[in-house]
């Protein structure tokens, strides 16, 4: 993970993607019939919430290992999915929104999915708010590990409550189109290289956020051995 | 087993001889309920939406300060370090403490229903009955989360601050349905037709109490 070299490979791989994404969502895909131009913002949304969840789902898993294990390399894997998953959730949220003002009328609809991503941006927003109101410490490395496994167990009760509170409540938007009709072979296309692209820009973002992480904990390390040296060498016995 | 009642009673004699929590937690419930009668206005008072609506935010909120009051008395002058430091297991502690927090809890919500049935013109009829087994299953996932979550926020900076913004996205699914059944109830309808309801309180009852019960051992020890 700390190799420069896959580091650099990733990152020209996300640029080339990236590029052969924006081409092909702006001038090889052929817009849908009838939602016509706004259709085309699915093509980043959909890859968006994918990494979105994928890192949260990673937030978890780290967590749990760090509890079991102890090694502060999960927690810093932890955190750095955490983050980077917050700035794609973000993201989906905006361009989701953006989609909908044209396409149902309305910047925002208490959708159960809406919804549900929501209270997830919320739960991840106060992960990231503790670990920016406290030192870094194992107290908050744990801390952080706990509120990770907390929030995912909570993501099934969550989809379940919210569909059955839209159930029963009618919806407000107009028409939910029944699927993304991706009749046409070129939009399975773009869609699929718009994936690749933004799973690798995430995979290049967590990488070099989590190598830096990995730093700073080595550094952390070194100083408190230094002032441990430092202490002992001073020591007149 | 010892241990648990040694700390449950010692949490009980405290609240006994001061009555600060409970005393606080009906005083913001009583507050909560007046500023939402007026911000909703007297047309929507009558409604058991509202009413339903209202008691759960008085509840959330009085839990929430409720939860940080019962850590101040253990974090002044070090108390929970001595806690720690006897040969309690930790998760007995977070049974004790949870059952602290429920019953203090527990009192609060007695006095908020009380004070919802006066404010939203209700009445005292059998849909009390029916309203208890639905706010029991509020508090006891409400306290077990918030004393997990409390020990967490207790021992950063700003964690009065943390505690709501880390609990409230996690407590939404039994909100939903703690709302939806309570004004279900409040209306007069039957238990069944709010089965499905119940059955998410339940889980989520289920999942944090054991939740909290295995990672409280994480959050307090090894420090």
């Amino acid at each position: 993970m700390n190799n420069p070299t896959i580091r650099n490979w990733l990152g020209f791989s996300t640029l080339a993607l990236m590029l052969a994404s924006l081409f092909m969502v702006f001038d090889y895909v052929p817009p849908d019939a009838e939602m016509g131009i706004a259709q085309l913002i699915f093509y980043f949304h959909v890859p968006l919430a994918w990494v979105a969840f994928a890192s949260f789902g990673l937030v978890a898993i780290a967590g749990i290992f760090y509890l079991w294990l102890g090694d502060q390399l999960w927690d810093d894997l932890g955190y750095a999915a955490a983050e980077t998953g917050m700035v794609f959730c973000t993201l989906m949220i905006v361009a989701g929104s953006i989609w909908a003002k044209p396409i149902w009328g309305t910047w925002w609809t208490w959708d159960s999915r809406l919804t549900m991503t929501f209270i997830l941006w919320l739960m991840y927003g106060g992960y990231l708010m503790l670990r920016a109101s406290a030192d870094d410490t194992p107290q908050v490395a744990r801390f952080g590990a706990v509120i990770g496994i907390v929030a995912a167990l909570d993501v099934p009760i969550v989809i379940v409550s919210v569909r059955m509170w839209r159930t029963i409540h009618p919806a407000v938007l107009v028409t939910k189109q029944g699927t993304h009709g991706l009749e046409d072979p070129r939009m399975i296309w773009t869609l699929m290289v718009c994936l690749a692209a933004f799973t690798a820009l995430w995979a290049w973002l967590l990488m070099l956020r989590f190598t830096q992480l990995r730093t700073r904990s080595r550094m952390g390390r070194l100083s408190s051995r230094i002032a441990f040296a430092t202490a002992a060498a001073s020591d007149p016995k | 087993m010892s241990g648990f009642a040694a700390v449950l009673r010692k949490d009980l004699r405290l609240e006994l001889r001061s009555g600060e929590s409970t005393l606080a937690l009906l005083a913001l419930s009583m507050l909560v309920l007046v500023v939402l009668v007026f911000a909703l206005g007297a047309a929507r008072v009558r409604s058991v939406d509202a009413a339903a609506g209202a008691l759960w935010v008085a509840m959330v909120f009085a839990g929430m300060l409720g939860a940080n009051r019962a850590l101040l008395a253990e974090r002044d002058n070090g108390a929970i370090r001595g806690l720690l430091l006897s040969p309690l297991d930790p998760s007995t502690l977070y049974a004790a403490k949870l059952c602290a927090a429920l019953i203090f809890m527990a009192v609060a919500e007695v006095g908020a229903v009380i004070l919802m049935v006066l404010f939203f013109n209700l009445d005292f009829d059998a849909s009390m009955a029916r309203l208890a087994p639905i706010l029991a299953l509020g508090a006891v996932g409400f306290s077990a989360l918030a004393t997990l979550l409390s020990a967490i926020t207790g021992r950063t900076r700003g964690g009065d601050m943390l505690l709501p913004i880390l609990a409230v996205p996690i407590f939404v699914p039994a909100l939903i349905a703690g709302v939806k059944a309570s004004a279900a109830a409040l209306a007069g309808a039957p238990f069944e037709s709010m089965g499905d309801w119940l059955k998410i309180m339940i889980a989520f009852d289920v999942l944090f109490v054991s939740a909290g019960y295995l990672l409280f051992e994480h959050v307090v020890g090894g420090d």
